[in-house]
């Protein structure tokens, strides 16, 4: 039995190659299709976890080692570009493992108090998986970032 | 039960308007509940699952803290230097137990 996930992204698959397919290019069809097949699956869980669809966003900055020995101490930088004022700031982040057994790591309640948005704090990781930090803005909007660890140690186990 | 034991680093003196780091952490195991004993039994969950900054009296920083977060949990984060007072936090375990630190805060006009 394929998941719920897996079977809305092979639609999204399908429907990118017919799309793609009307387009008129085969071999173009083939290269791009690599990619969407990840991003799908992302943007799927991000919208069944936090309600809505998040847009990749140079705003959001996620720093963490690429590879890290050991999955149970991962360290992790994040911060969001925001002037941090009552009309203008960032209310939330949200910071999803998702090849984690529990998907969300944590969630960071900002407020104008901050002055900047930023958090340092360490996780941990089941296997090597892009983390995605999700920040929730004051006018709604959802920008995200991820960021590529290696680990060779599950720190979950 | 191993100690729990919550510490905080705060500058004790910062200019107004300043943005200054405050750098915590909590000894704690967060046991996330997916682990076995050597004899096979799942050990229980428990976490600290939320972590509260309050400077003089409003929340100013709050995480929300689930079994993907290291043990030891480990918190840095930015304040802005509004008045002099005093900062609270607040650790908060599965099972309703809380583990709480005070740090004074002076503001130079």
């Amino acid at each position: 039995m394929v998941p719920t996930s897996s079977r809305v992204v092979l639609m999204r698959r399908g429907l990118l190659r017919t799309a793609l397919g009307l387009a008129g290019g085969g071999l173009v069809a083939r290269s791009s299709l690599a990619v969407p097949d990840d991003d799908a699956a992302e943007s799927k869980l991000v919208e069944q976890l936090i309600g809505r669809p998040a847009v990749i966003s140079p705003r959001v900055h996620l720093s963490m080692p690429p590879a890290f020995a050991n999955g149970y101490r991962v360290p992790m930088t994040l911060s969001v570009d925001s002037p941090m004022t009552e009309a203008d700031h960032v209310r939330v982040v949200h910071v999803l493992a998702p090849k984690n057994p529990i998907v969300p790591a944590a969630e960071f309640h900002f407020t104008p108090q901050n002055g900047s948005a930023v958090i340092s704090t360490r996780v941990r990781l089941a296997q090597s998986q892009a983390v995605l930090a999700v920040a929730e803005m004051s006018d709604g909007s959802l920008l995200m970032a991820r960021s590529w660890v290696k680990v060779d140690i599950n720190g979950c186990a | 039960m191993a100690d729990v034991q919550p510490r905080v680093q705060v500058p004790g003196s910062v200019a107004k308007d300043e943005i200054f780091q405050v750098r915590t952490i909590i000894s704690h195991p967060m046991e996330t509940g997916l682990r076995h004993d050597p004899a096979g039994k799942l050990i229980p969950r428990k976490l600290i699952n939320k972590f509260v900054c309050r400077y003089n009296g409003a929340i100013v920083f709050q995480a929300d803290m689930h079994e993907g977060m290291a043990g030891d949990p480990y918190l840095a984060f930015n304040l802005r230097a509004a008045e002099s007072g005093v900062l609270q936090f607040a650790w908060e375990e599965d099972g309703g137990a809380v583990f709480t630190l005070e740090k004074p805060l002076t503001v130079q006009a």
